[in-house]
């Protein structure tokens, strides 16, 4: 067997360093989560769980937790509907001005997390002036803010699995009598289908990690996950840390399979 | 049917486009440290954040930090997207999927993994102390490089995913005739597969550099107190300095940047390939 060129063996270090950067810190964290003693050193001198219970003890990741659940179902529920409604009428009416509103409903994923998130807190600070009431540290405050996260991936992948539908189909349909409401809920629903379900796992996803935008708009009530682990790391990571940290990485994982089962990923990103 | 575009549009312009102007023109404000904030109009906040030194030397650690990244994913995330687009079957979706997985988990994850990996007690000095190689752990965490490491890993993905879409698009066949005509693999590399990939090059840097500059979590957690980053130094405005009007400029100057760096990639990419 020929030895392997020396360009080749460059490729696959470059292709292997890739893959470690990305993959060396989950991984790592997963494995620290269940060493026996406190203070992370190496080698381990044992394995639990006890930590995972101890994760769930400390009040600011429990409640962080089901805050970053409340938060991201509430976001995906309003914004995926409205991020569809947007994507069907921009690639069916043909309307004039569609680019700048395609444009326009993008915008949230072209400004920084960090900039969007302090308009919004200054914006609200006036609102509840304003309006007399609550916004920052409020559910619908946060909610309000992560819908914003969810309208772009879902005009950009309804968007997607919209243009490559034959729309022969929905002619047909109509040819054979159905009517304009029937179309819709037989032909173009089931086309629009996979863009659906992947903008229900990433706008999901992507609010529930969210953390630039949360930043300013968390309170001392109301903290998100990703924002209750940053002041954590602040000071020391620990096993309990990394436990949270595994509890996430697990739930990405699991959304990844289930969504995987109804659209292929690797086909829709 | 037009009209189903009116929600969504609504809500952007009232959570993004409004706080954004509002925003503006806050950054127009004068800072007063009695009353917080004095309504004025002028470029004070502007002109500060570029002559102080202080903001000065965090802009230009910022795009350095950027660019530095930038360029390292690019070297490690070409070879990457040429290896998955090259790929057949079931391999490829579980390859692009392990790409894809890591983008998905957060970036508050990836940098606890970071700290447990490169601390004091960490995976790498623990193992270098154990097998007697050093005798003190060596610093790798709050320093340039730990951020640079972050930030690469955070990024590339989306160089990856960028990449392989337009590799995929070139055929296989024009490699194999360079090839064939004798051409050894890093002049393919060169005179074939890389000017074919421009395009996937230039978006892919681009919405990675914008990432970069935008940074938060890998700065402030594995940069330490003292380094210090655009995204982090806005934020402090709001809620350590409290001076809002310059941390608007702060904010304003960011996007600037950023929405310069978009348009003008996507306007180069458009008059070039019509992609």
């Amino acid at each position: 067997m020929a030895l392997p060129s020396p360009s080749r063996l460059v490729f696959g270090g470059l292709v292997a360093t890739a893959f470690t950067l990305m993959l060396a810190p989950v991984v790592t964290v997963m494995v620290i989560s269940v060493f026996r003693q406190e203070i992370v050193s190496f080698p381990p001198s044992g394995f639990t769980l006890r930590w995972y219970l101890n994760a769930w003890d400390r009040q600011e990741f429990a409640r962080g937790f089901i805050s970053s659940l409340q938060v991201a179902s509430l976001a995906t529920l309003i914004g995926v509907p409205l991020g569809t409604a947007a994507a069907l009428a921009l690639v069916r009416s043909g309307m004039r001005g569609g680019a700048a509103i395609s444009t326009l409903l993008l915008g949230p994923l072209a400004v920084p997390g960090v900039v969007a998130g302090t308009a919004l807190y200054m914006f609200y600070l006036r609102a509840e002036f304003w309006l007399d009431r609550d916004i920052t540290s409020t559910l619908q405050g946060l909610v309000a803010a992560h819908v914003l996260l969810t309208i772009p991936w879902t005009v950009r992948l309804v968007t997607a699995s919209l243009q490559g539908m034959d729309r022969a189909a929905e002619e047909a349909a109509a040819n054979l009598g159905a009517r304009p409401f029937t179309v819709f809920r037989r032909v173009t629903l089931p086309a629009m289908r996979p863009g659906i379900i992947a903008a229900c796992l990433f706008s999901f996803i992507q609010s529930f990690e969210n953390l630039e935008l949360s930043l300013l708009l968390v309170g001392p009530g109301r903290t998100t996950l990703p924002v209750a682990m940053l002041n954590y790391l602040e000071f020391r990571v620990d096993p309990t840390l990394a436990a949270v940290a595994t509890v996430q990485i697990l739930l990405v994982a699991v959304l990844l399979l289930v969504t995987d089962r109804f659209v292929s990923i690797a086909r829709t990103v | 049917m037009a009209a189903l575009v009116l929600p969504a549009s609504l809500l952007v312009l009232l959570l993004l486009v409004a706080p954004m102007l509002l925003l503006f023109r806050i950054s127009l404000n004068e800072f007063s440290p009695t009353q917080m904030m004095v309504e004025a109009t002028s470029a004070a906040n502007y002109l500060r954040a570029v002559q102080d030194p202080y903001y000065r030397q965090v802009l230009l650690t910022t795009l350095a930090v950027a660019t530095g990244s930038t360029l390292l994913a690019l070297g490690l995330g070409f070879p990457t997207a040429y290896w998955l687009a090259r790929m057949q079957g079931r391999w490829k979706s579980l390859a692009t999927i392990t790409v894809l997985f890591p983008l998905l988990v957060g970036n508050v994850v990836r940098a606890a993994g970071w700290l447990a990996l490169l601390g004091n007690g960490g995976a790498i000095n623990a193992t270098l102390l154990g097998l007697g190689l050093i005798a003190a752990p060596l610093p790798l965490l709050y320093n340039t490089g730990a951020v640079v490491a972050g930030i690469v890993a955070v990024v590339l993905p989306y160089m990856v995913l960028t990449l392989s879409a337009v590799i995929e698009g070139i055929p296989r066949q024009t490699e194999e005739a360079a090839a064939n005509l004798g051409a050894r693999p890093m002049t393919v590399f060169r005179r074939v597969v890389l000017p074919q990939a421009l395009p996937g090059v230039a978006a892919g840097s681009v919405l990675v550099f914008v990432l970069c500059m935008n940074t938060y979590a890998s700065a402030v957690l594995l940069g330490g107190p003292q380094f210090k980053m655009m995204a982090p130094a806005v934020y402090d405005q709001f809620v350590r300095g409290n001076n809002w009007p310059f941390g608007a400029a702060l904010a304003f100057i960011l996007l600037g940047i950023t929405l310069v760096l978009t348009v003008a990639g996507s306007a180069a990419l458009g008059r070039r390939y019509r992609c």
